[in-house]
């Protein structure tokens, strides 16, 4: 024992003493990986993906008109979304909360009404407000009280609570109003302070910004170039001394750059566009290289220049790729495009369709009875996709969809061919990114060419050409420069602070450019685009939210009594007190909710909100809340209200019948969960 | 640190006697006497359904013992709640770990007594000095965890159990009880979880080790109080008894002699 104690007081001071500003024992991951084990990366992809569908396909959606749209119903999802994902981490779930918007609008109704007319208490809403508020604080309490003492489950119980609810608002509405809808809000006292604050908007219109387009560009700018500076410090290793050549090599990049750019937005000419084009993307090419010459390592081994032969073959497998795309997408005859179901003879597809029913159907017994392998039958599955999908399917949107396929897909193989080639040799590595950038802009032009809608070829050939830039900078800098093989806290720091920062920028950027207008914009613009105030109650939820959970007690003890309810118990967390609390959360986000449609239409039906809180959960899981309890983000909450609403609002505006919104949803959500669940394993392994 | 838990008071850290605790007609635990002393290990040995479990849930403040009398630094006390027990520096590190598996490291060390800044109602976790306090207090026992963002679900066993152990040696625990710390383990980590009993121990703090495992308890222990069927079979300082005899009487003894010469006999 003399000895286990000895060899054991030595090792502690050791490790002290071995613990330097580095340190070698952590593996270095690069900022994507560290990206990807975040619960909500998942849904931010999916936000992004769907932005950009229905950018591409609806005229409005990019617009402001579209922005504002979206965001007024993700605003009402997204509080109740908030709420509902830091009551499922902490492990419970809460069927009242939809019934109980609609319960405290009809209730504040009712308060403030004057006497006399049918069901008024005549209450200042003063008053009237603050009291749905604590109705909406008891039943919580009541909620998550019956949870703890009764041990059954919180579906259970908060069903029990959401019929009690909808047969109290149906019945009282009735008895006291005559009818299932209460009405007049608007004739109570104060009205006019609590419209403000609940319902008030900003009208876009109204507010004017001669200056607007120039700092928005100002600002993108900068934002783009602080989270690209912010990404290569994460890269890269740091330079033992730093080189002033360099530094002087960005400074005049910078100038080029800037020079170019600006002559570029003077001229209109064709060809002065596309030299002054060349001349800003050679600046920013040469300051990106000076950048890393002054802060970076070279990297001194780069190997001799040899490809494998199974990278030469995924290169020509990704050229053939993107050569099929322009084929298919050139050769196709774009006239006729609003026909529908084109692709295939109806009578055939009929057929079809009813084969695939019938093999489906019986593989599905085959594979019950244990005669075949358990994925048998989705063949059945996709023969009834083929007329299923054909069928909705104009010539247009076939010719996108294969294009769009192919590129991708050609796109991802060269990127694997480089990934592949370039450990090995950094020619080798080099010549692959370029390759892929060069194809890049070939594509960005033959978009321009082809396509027929204003937005592609402007906006997105602008973006591909981007794209094609930041391929051939981190092309070269991956051959100039070492990347970093070992953690370096003081970077890490730095890198993060930069890329968060930019990120700031550029959504400071987007809210500037819709939230002001310009005089052309006004001379242009069709009605009147208006901001709710919601959008603003959620924003600030939602950061609430986050801040709760991961920056305050409370928020660890929501994780631990979803994770481990005995564990946080033992460790002297009042688990009950938390979960309670959390209950409250939720029927208080659901009096917000309530307020805000309340004010908004001053009239309520009795069935307002129910049926909404699946609609709760399905944006919690989507934004990556684990159904379980114990993993997950606020953030992520209002990141899958953001997906849902974009979805529900986008179909309408690409002109397609709303119904097929229930049919989006169901795919987003088994995407979301099956992507969620892949990220939160990838967590478990390495954090 | 050392230095200021414990200090000599002349009485041992915690004393029972004839400690004993009924469930209705069923003697859970009889007339159970023993010591712990600051930088002590005290083993409690026994079967399954020897009325371990029994016991440290009354040292611990889950249960209420019925008879006998229990002693913190001389003085007579008896447990209204594990929090009770806790305040007064009695921590338990159970067999089922109280750890949240998808909380990361640091969350778990600090879990329901965070560090805070801010003033009421605007307080937030202290998050830099957490983790680093965190790391110094792990490494202060020799377990040196990579990263405190990484979560306790991918540790091993070993590295769960300490800490479990490195968090209430933190939180002013005098007295640590751990219950079957090494029972889900592979002799490798075993031997780790053992060190950090030690270790505990060299801090001063009187443990409480609790294991059906007469070779896991006889090199770490200083005191060994061996129970059966909710009696105790003895209590015995170190020098009173060597290993074998431990062994021998945790298996009952006579029995285990029996049961040697049968299965002599069977070959």
């Amino acid at each position: 024992m003399a000895e286990a104690v000895a060899t054991e007081a030595s090792a502690p001071g050791e490790a002290e003493s071995a613990v330097p500003r580095r340190d070698e024992r952590l593996v270095h991951r690069g900022p994507i990986q560290r990206l990807l084990v975040r619960p909500e990366i998942g849904a931010l992809i999916g936000t992004t993906a769907v932005w950009f569908f229905f950018w591409a396909t609806a005229d409005v959606f990019g617009t402001a008109a579209g922005t504002a749209n979206y965001l007024d119903v993700a605003a009402k999802l997204g509080i109740m979304a908030v709420a509902v994902s830091l009551l499922m981490i902490g492990g419970e779930f809460d069927l009242s909360a939809g019934a109980m918007t609609g319960a405290t609008a009809m209730l504040v109704i009712m308060l403030s009404k004057q006497v006399g007319e049918l069901g008024g208490a005549g209450l200042t809403l003063f008053l009237a407000v603050p009291l749905s508020l604590c109705f909406a604080l008891t039943i919580g309490w009541f909620n998550g009280t019956a949870v703890d003492k009764t041990r059954l489950p919180s579906f259970i119980v908060t069903l029990g609570t959401y019929f009690v609810l909808i047969g109290a608002k149906l019945s009282f509405a009735k008895l006291f109003a005559g009818q299932v809808v209460v009405e007049g809000l608007d004739n109570s006292t104060a009205y006019g302070f609590w419209r403000n604050i609940f319902a008030g908007s900003w009208i876009r219109n109204d507010h004017f910004w001669e200056a607007r387009d120039t700092v928005w560009a100002g600002l993108a700018i900068a934002g783009v170039a602080l989270v690209v500076a912010g990404v290569l410090e994460l890269s890269y290793e740091r330079a033992s001394s730093r080189e002033s050549k360099g530094l002087v090599a960005l400074l005049l990049g910078l100038a080029g750059a800037g020079a170019a750019f600006f002559g570029l937005l003077n001229t209109d000419g064709v060809n002065a566009n596309f030299v002054l084009g060349l001349l800003t993307g050679l600046g920013i090419l040469v300051a990106v290289i000076g950048w890393g010459r002054w802060r970076y390592e070279s990297l001194h081994r780069r190997g001799p220049f040899s490809v494998e032969p199974r990278a030469a073959r995924l290169i020509l497998i990704g050229l053939a790729c993107v050569v099929a795309a322009i084929i298919v997408a050139a050769g196709f005859n774009s006239d006729s495009q609003n026909e529908v179901g084109i692709l295939l003879n109806n009578g055939f597809a009929r057929s079809v369709f009813v084969v695939g029913l019938a093999v489906g159907g019986v593989l599905a017994v085959l594979v019950a009875a244990g005669k075949l392998p358990v994925w048998s039958p989705l063949i059945g599955i996709l023969i009834c996709a083929v007329p299923a999908v054909g069928f909705l399917m104009t010539r247009q949107t076939a010719r996108a969809v294969v294009f769009v396929g192919f590129v991708v897909a050609g796109l991802i193989i060269l990127v694997l061919a480089s990934n592949r080639a370039a450990p090995h040799s950094a020619p080798a590595g080099l010549a692959i990114e370029l390759l892929t950038a060069v194809v890049v802009v070939v594509l960005a032009f033959f978009v321009r060419s082809e396509s027929t809608s204003e937005k592609f070829r402007t906006q997105l050939f602008t973006v591909m050409l981007l794209i094609g830039l930041a391929l051939v900078s981190s092309a070269l800098m991956g051959y100039l420069f070492a990347r970093r093989s070992a953690a370096d806290a003081a970077a890490d720091k730095l890198g993060r602070r930069m890329a968060i920062g930019g990120i700031v920028i550029l959504t400071a950027a987007t809210v500037v450019k819709m939230l002001f207008s310009t005089q052309a914009e006004i001379a242009a613009a069709v009605g009147v685009i208006r901001y709710r105030v919601s959008i603003l109650w959620f924003i600030m939820f939602a950061i609430f939210g986050t801040w709760l959970l991961m920056r305050a007690q409370f928020g660890n003890w929501i994780f631990a009594v979803g994770g481990n309810k005995e564990a946080a118990r033992s460790e002297g967390i009042p688990a009950a007190r938390t979960k309670t609390t959390l209950f409250m959360l939720v029927s208080g986000a659901a009096w917000l909710s309530g307020m805000l449609t309340a004010f908004r239409l001053n009239s309520v039906q009795a069935n307002v909100g129910d049926g909404e809180e699946f609609e709760y959960i399905i944006a919690a899981v989507v934004g990556g809340n684990l159904l379980t309890g114990g993993y997950g983000s606020a953030a992520g909450g209002a990141i899958g209200s953001l997906i849902m609403s974009m979805s529900t609002q986008g179909i309408p505006f690409a002109g397609w019948n709303s119904n097929w919104r229930f049919l989006f949803l169901g795919v987003i959500l088994l995407l979301a969960v099956a992507g969620n669940n892949y990220v939160r394993r990838k967590a478990e392994q390495s954090r | 640190m050392s230095d200021v838990i414990n200090p000599p008071t002349g009485a041992p850290l915690l004393e029972v006697r004839g400690l004993s605790k009924f469930y209705g007609n069923i003697i859970a635990l009889q007339d159970i006497t023993t010591t712990v002393e600051a930088g002590k290990v005290t083993c409690v040995l026994g079967d399954n359904g020897a009325g371990k479990s029994s016991f440290i849930k009354i040292l611990s403040g889950v249960h209420k013992h019925d008879a006998g009398e229990m002693f913190l630094d001389g003085e007579e006390v008896s447990f209204s709640s594990p929090r009770d027990a806790l305040d007064r520096g009695i921590a338990t590190v159970y067999q089922d770990l109280a750890v949240v598996p998808l909380m990361s490291v640091w969350r778990n060390f600090w879990l329901g007594d965070e560090p805070k800044r801010g003033v009421w109602p605007v307080r937030w976790i202290d998050i830099p000095k957490a983790k680093r306090v965190a790391k110094e207090e792990l490494l202060k026992m020799g377990i040196d965890i990579r990263d405190m963002e990484q979560m306790v679900g991918t540790l091993s066993g070993g590295e769960r159990q300490s800490v479990a152990i490195a968090r209430a040696a933190y939180f002013g625990a005098r007295v640590l009880i751990l219950d079957e710390p090494t029972s889900a383990l592979g002799v490798k980590q075993s031997g780790v979880v053992l060190r950090y009993i030690v270790e505990a121990a060299r801090r001063n703090l009187g443990v409480i080790f609790i294991t059906h495992n007469p070779h896991h308890a006889y090199p770490v222990g200083d005191r060994f109080l061996i129970l059966n069927r909710g009696q105790s079979l003895g209590n015995f300082a170190k020098e009173e008894i060597s290993q074998d005899q431990l062994t021998a009487l945790m298996a009952g003894g006579s029995e285990l002699t029996e049961l040697q010469r049968e299965l002599s006999k069977a070959r």
